[in-house]
């Protein structure tokens, strides 16, 4: 206790060495907090994305769709999808399912052939699958049974058009004719996947089935679930069910069985590990080396005291406590400052809009971070720990260095 | 007509009581087109063909089978039309009922039911595939002015399924061609196709075409039934069926407009 109390004093005696030192912790548990919190808020918002555009947490399809999808091959479609839509609702661990038809088409504008894709959907059911409302910059929804569509803004601005202005889209049908119809642009939408904004149309999904000559049927349906991690024991279940009612020709799969999102999210799960990776080093390295040279500039100091009859052991355990101290002093700052910056972020958001431009990712151009109380914790004893424990190697050193050599030392 | 007198006084002079109806029979066999046209240019070649599939006007109720590797499927349609500039396509099939296709000169338009403005196709767009045929916009509504748009080269002889046939080359000196080269094996009797290559400017050939079947109507000898296949694509063929065709029929002009287009 007598050396923890010199420890304390020592801290308070010189201010400035004391304050640069907890800063260095400070800064590096600041910017680890920080980056964490992006991090997660990257990863939710593409789990996010990916769930409600893509694939959903479980996808129905008709089996050989997947095979064929580069050549649009709409027969292949799920006839029933209404007998299946009330079972998906009972369910209890269903928290939201979509219909839909996705399509490429050609939109036909001042004698000239532009091309975009289309998703065929039930503006009445879908709002609750990816809250459509929350996208709509100008304008709004379409009605289901109207001839309207929302767009991309980008899209929009590419063709000089607004709301209430129309356009014709050519598509390739369901028999592989061609059909074209005009329609009403009810709204502008920014989608969080920036890429939709410079390609992507919605339309209502009856129109789309009239358009495409597919009478009542689908090419996909997406469920979310309640619990995500739930996705492959569903998926599962949902298999064997059809199977045993005797439609095998649909296949179910969780989102992670679907290969491209599965890998695409997992090569972001190595790109984020790898940046966190390169922040707890870079951090460490910040934390040893100010922890490092702080011991080092005190070297007549360490000679002093152990002149005056203070041990090796003492002498390690005097610095170790004051590096404990600095360290939960400036590792608390730094979560306090941490926090303090991300909490508004998270609700405001970081615009990666214009670094993002021409990344084809399912990845939002606003990413709200997201602070996690596991991690923050983490960081706080992570950034302790390196810090006391690299008080250990230059004072270790310093201790078994005679005091006159200690005295004489000028580093 | 006197140098025929001529002949056959000539003839009958040596042969004697020969008749002159067989005579002229003979005369006529002797004097077949292929016999005739040993000499011909590929130029004349192209022409007699052309004489054969370009009408004043006509009229044609027709099917496309059109296989693909998912299946089977049957258009309808009746056309109209008029010399190598007018042509206008109106598909009868249920899911394709009333659409159109208008070509007018160089002009071709696009008219659906359900939308609101006739659709003009320019550029590579007339290069795609109509209803999901192995037939492009183009090749549906007739190559024109094949005599100046390319250079007819005569390469030499060749059977086609047993038919002797001209192996003509035509190389485009203009660049408003949907081909490049295609080489035509036209049959040395009828003066129609037998085969059609059509090559891209890398020289890789894009799509084959047949005869399969023709009739013979108003002294000319019309292609009935052809097979189209596009070699970009993978088990994909189209039979273009002519059912019913009429022609030197009066058609009037605005059938052909584009306020027709859209009634």
């Amino acid at each position: 206790m007598k050396l923890a109390r010199i420890a304390l004093r020592n801290i308070r005696r010189n201010k400035r060495r004391s304050t640069l030192s907890a800063s260095a912790t400070a800064i590096a548990s600041m910017a680890i907090v920080f980056m964490f919190s992006l991090i997660s808020g990257m990863k939710e918002d593409m789990e996010k994305n990916i769930s409600s555009y893509v694939s959903g947490h479980v996808r129905i399809r008709e089996a050989q769709y997947n095979k064929y999808e580069h050549l649009n091959p709409l027969h292949l479609r799920i006839t029933d999808y209404e007998k299946i839509l009330p079972e998906l609702s009972s369910d209890q661990r269903v928290e939201a399912f979509s219909a839909r038809i996705n399509f490429p088409t050609t939109i036909y504008r001042e004698e000239e052939l532009h091309r975009a894709m289309a998703v065929g959907l039930n503006f009445t059911t879908e709002v609750s699958f990816m809250d459509l409302e929350s996208v709509i910059i100008r304008g709004r929804l379409p009605e289901n049974g109207n001839n309207e569509v929302i767009i991309g803004f980008k899209l929009a601005e590419e063709l000089g058009i607004g709301v209430d202005d129309r356009i014709t889209l050519l598509a390739t049908t369901m028999r592989k004719s061609i059909n074209a119809m005009t329609f009403k642009i009810a709204g502008i939408a920014a989608f969080p996947i920036g890429s939709y904004n410079k390609t992507h149309l919605m339309i209502p999904l009856d129109r789309v089935q009239y358009l495409l000559r597919m009478d009542k049927s689908v090419t996909e349906i997406l469920v979310k679930l309640n619990n995500p991690r739930e996705a492959a024991s569903f998926a599962e279940e949902l298999n064997r069910e059809f199977k045993t009612s005797g439609n095998t020709e649909l296949e179910v799969q969780s989102w992670k069985n679907i290969s491209i999102i599965y890998g695409f999210m997992s090569m972001a799960q190595v790109i984020y590990g790898f940046i966190a990776l390169i922040f707890f080093l870079l951090a460490s390295t910040v934390l040893i080396n100010t922890t490092m040279m702080v011991i080092f500039e005190r070297m007549r100091e360490i000679g002093t005291i152990a002149a005056m009859g203070m041990t090796g052991k003492e002498i390690v355990r005097l610095f170790f406590y004051e590096a404990v101290f600095l360290s939960i002093v400036g590792a608390f700052a730094g979560l306090i400052v941490g926090v303090g910056i991300t909490l508004p972020l998270s609700a405001y958001g970081l615009d990666f809009g214009a670094a993002m431009q021409g990344i084809d990712i399912e990845i939002s151009d606003i990413i709200y971070p997201r602070l996690n109380l596991f991690s923050t914790i983490f960081v706080f004893f992570y950034a302790v720990v390196v810090s006391s424990l690299a008080s250990l190697i230059p004072s270790t050193r310093a201790a078994k260095i005679q005091p006159v050599e200690a005295l004489r030392y000028t580093g | 007509m006197s140098y025929f007198k001529a002949l056959a006084y000539k003839i009958k002079q040596i042969l004697g009581g020969i008749k002159m109806k067989k005579l002229f029979i003979s005369i006529f066999i002797f004097f077949s087109p292929a016999a005739v046209l040993m000499g011909i240019t590929p130029e004349e070649i192209l022409e007699r063909m052309l004489e054969n599939q370009v009408h004043d006007t006509a009229r044609i109720e027709g099917k496309m089978i059109i296989q693909d590797r998912f299946g089977k499927k049957t258009v309808t349609f009746v056309s109209w039309s008029r010399g190598e500039d007018n042509a206008l396509i109106e598909f009868t099939s249920k899911y394709e009922a009333g659409q159109k296709i208008l070509r007018n000169e160089d002009e071709l338009y696009l008219y659906f039911p359900d939308a609101e403005e006739v659709i003009r196709l320019q550029g590579a767009a007339l290069r795609q595939s109509v209803l999901g045929s192995d037939f492009s916009y183009e090749d549906m509504t007739g190559e024109k002015d094949l005599l100046d748009s390319y250079k007819v080269t005569l390469l030499g002889s060749e059977e086609v399924d047993g038919h002797d046939c001209y192996k003509l080359q035509l190389e485009a000196v203009s660049r408003n061609v949907p081909y490049p080269r295609e080489i035509l094996w036209v049959d040395k009797e009828l003066f129609i196709y037998r085969k059609v290559h059509k090559f891209s400017l890398s020289g890789r050939l894009l799509k084959e075409m047949r005869i399969t079947r023709f009739t013979r109507q108003n002294g000319k000898v019309i292609p009935v039934e052809l097979l189209m296949e596009d070699k970009m694509k993978k088990n994909s063929s189209t039979e273009f069926i002519i059912q019913k065709i009429e022609i030197g029929i009066p058609i009037p002009e605005e059938k052909f407009s584009l306020r027709e287009l859209t009634w």
